[in-house]
């Protein structure tokens, strides 16, 4: 017994000694909660290892908490945060608006929020890096434009639309900018439906059966690059070949980057995830410290990136990108998950 | 007063109402909805209802012990991660490859049958062993299997499945891919199992009442954990299946699942008190759930509304079935 016991004090005092020898390692400008709001999905989970980096870079330790894609999660995680004081707070929120008061909470305690990510523009934040949900439908009209031209000789065809979970207002937004910018374009038939919680069986049985309903559909455009995966399962068994229906998706993922150089995919719209972690991490101390932002071009990870002066705050929008056959083996591309390697040098 | 012929047809509607409820759904939905009535459509149904069908089975069989199991998304979950980081070659696939080639089918089939018949035992082991209810300890299985897809995968996705399990997902036997002729193999399996053995009426005795049913001699304990094996088992099964549908496995693969082949097995008229219920109506209740999803793909319905559209439909089965137990019960 009396051994028993001195071999748990012993391993007590281990465990001890680890944690104040860590503590003391880690010893930096200080703490940053990233509110990641799903680790389901690859996007979120590299956000993770990029803010982490990015910010270690700059001598902040980053602590992440995982909402599970539940609001009621997410809020009261905000609130267990507050009273930790917290250098500043990254927030990817769940729900954009169901967020607001534990911002304004946050902000009233002093603590700055970051929103990263996923735009929110009816309260101010500190400090605002996202891609800009809405310009990835522009950017995906364009190259669908592009397509349908090269395929049928003038901008005209069927278009299946597969979007996320249709409570999600990241999925809403791709699908009202890219509605928007196909208005100018009557001949084209777009047909929209949505992959409950962001499922991938769920956008396979949508294409099974749009495939059979409308036999002539030119293009599918799937909101998230492991829905084109189910998507291209489903293609292959109907018996198409790579390139018999046109395919474009969305976040710039690895399995998108895969199909697209195993031709299932002719267009992966990027959300530049290192850039947008990158920029938190620039612009990190003057949040922090209070300091002013000052709007301008910045150059992040060699992307011209726009910081203006919102109502709600400093807004730095990072530009996504079209990958193709051409350029998917870039390493900028996050899907190829070759993070950057330089350290990232703050804003003075 | 009715004729005994009369009765005996009443019966038969009552007891078959919800094939019934699909042959008509079918013909509403063929005659009102353009490109509906047409083979691939049929056959896409069929396709659609493997994995809830393959996944109410077990379910129904622990509902009829008079138990409950919500872990049977989550271990479809895991065993379509397992198959994925296993079987395929991108992503976070390990790409096993084995020779012969066709190894793959039974192995990746065994790991999965395994998997879920281990997390099945666990459950039964602590409801029969620790006297937990059913409904928190498959809960907490609900939670930490999931848990367990998200830390094996870390957030990441398995792609592009070995050819030799593909086939499965791409070949076709009188029209119909062979993973659909899976979810009906194991339903007449279990349907045979179920109705005419001493096992199936044991189970369906001791959901009815499992004192009288230990009076009589009959195991209870035991049966009720094999009921957990073979729902976490089948269950395995149905996440090989849905590897097999997308070509590997995300982290998020099957949610949703648990509460469509809930909807399933109380539509296809499986008591949750336990003790009633017949495997060939799940399957009639996961056809009907399946054509009405396929209605609203091929309509292409307003996206906002098409989850309320279809928990109005099911409500209006579950309805149909309310009145269909009034019925039976003047005829008693």
């Amino acid at each position: 017994m009396k051994r028993l016991f001195s071999a748990l004090c012993g391993a007590l005092a281990m465990v001890a000694l680890v944690f104040s020898a860590s503590a003391t390692w880690a010893q930096t400008k200080g703490k940053i909660y990233y509110m990641v709001p799903t680790l389901l999905d690859e996007f979120q989970t590299e956000s993770v290892s990029a803010l982490t980096k990015f910010l270690g870079d700059v001598g902040y330790e980053t602590v992440t908490l995982n909402a599970d894609n539940k609001t009621d999660l997410q809020q009261s995680q905000m609130n267990d945060v507050i009273n930790l004081k917290p250098s500043a707070i990254i927030l990817a929120a769940v729900d954009f608006n169901a967020l607001v008061p534990s911002i304004e909470k946050a902000r009233a305690a002093g603590i700055p929020v970051m929103i990263f990510d996923r735009q929110i523009t009816t309260t101010p934040s500190d400090f605002t890096s996202v891609a800009g949900t809405v310009e990835i439908g522009y950017v995906a009209a364009g190259e669908i434009e592009r397509l349908l031209k090269e395929k049928n000789g003038s901008v005209k065809g069927k278009v299946l639309q597969v979007l996320g979970d249709p409570a999600d207002p990241y999925t809403l937004d791709i699908q009202k900018g890219f509605e928007e910018k196909m208005k100018a374009f009557p001949d084209v038939q777009i047909i929209s439906l949505p992959a409950m919680q962001w499922e991938a069986s769920n956008a396979g049985t949508i294409v099974a059966d749009q495939l059979v309903a409308n036999p002539d559909i030119d293009l599918i455009f799937v909101h998230a690059a492991h829905l084109a995966v189910a998507a291209v399962a489903s293609l292959e068994a109907k018996g198409k070949k790579p390139g018999d229906i046109l395919l474009v998706s969305s976040n710039g993922a690895p399995v998108g980057l895969d199909l697209i150089r195993k031709g299932w995919e002719q267009v992966e719209v990027e959300q530049p995830l290192y850039a947008q972690a990158a920029a938190i991490a620039m612009f990190a101390d003057k949040v922090v410290n209070k300091q002013e932002i000052k709007p301008g071009t910045y150059d992040v990870l060699g992307l011209e990136s726009i910081v203006t002066i919102e109502p709600w705050g400093a807004n730095i929008k990072i530009p996504g990108a079209a990958i193709t056959k051409d350029n998917v083996d870039e390493a900028r591309f996050w899907g190829n998950l070759k993070a950057p390697t330089d350290p990232v040098k703050p804003v003075e | 007063m009715i004729t005994p012929r009369q009765r005996a047809v009443v019966e038969f509607v009552l007891d078959n109402l919800v094939w019934f409820i699909l042959a008509f759904v079918l013909a509403i939905f063929s005659l009102a909805i353009p490109n509906f009535a047409q083979p691939g459509i049929f056959i896409n149904i069929i396709e659609q209802s493997t994995f809830v069908g393959v996944m109410a089975i077990g379910l129904a069989i622990v509902i009829i012990a008079g138990n409950m199991d919500l872990s049977v998304e989550s271990v479809a979950g895991l065993t379509a991660m397992i198959t994925g980081i296993l079987f395929c070659s991108r992503g976070i696939g390990i790409g096993l490859t084995m020779t012969p080639e066709w190894l793959v089918l039974p192995v990746s089939l065994g790991i999965a049958l395994m998997v879920g018949g281990i997390i099945g035992s666990i459950n039964g082991w602590l409801v029969v062993k620790l006297k937990m209810s059913a409904f928190i300890v498959t809960l907490a299985s609900y939670i930490w299997v999931r848990g367990m897809v998200d830390a094996i995968s870390g957030g990441r996705s398995a792609q592009d499945l070995t050819p030799a399990l593909r086939i499965m997902g791409i070949e076709t036997f009188l029209s119909i891919p062979l993973i659909a002729w899976v979810a009906i193999l194991c339903f007449v399996v279990f349907t045979f199992i179920m109705a005419k053995t001493p096992f199936g009426r044991h189970i369906t005795m001791i959901g009815g009442n499992p004192v009288a049913s230990f009076r009589a001699g009959i195991k209870v304990d035991r049966l009720i954990i094999i009921t957990f094996i073979l729902s976490g088992a089948i269950a395995g099964v149905a996440g090989w299946l849905l590897a097999i549908r997308t070509s590997g496995a995300t982290a998020n693969l099957g949610i949703g699942m648990l509460f469509r082949a809930f909807a399933a097995v109380v539509i296809g008229g499986v008591s949750l008190k336990g003790g009633i219920g017949q495997l060939p109506g799940v399957y009639a209740g996961v056809l009907l759930l399946s054509t009405i999803q396929t209605a609203m793909n091929v309509m292409a319905l307003p996206v906002h509304y098409t989850q309320m559209i279809l928990g109005a439909l099911v409500l209006a089965a579950l309805l149909l079935d309310t009145v269909k137990l009034a019925i039976r019960q003047k005829l008693a």
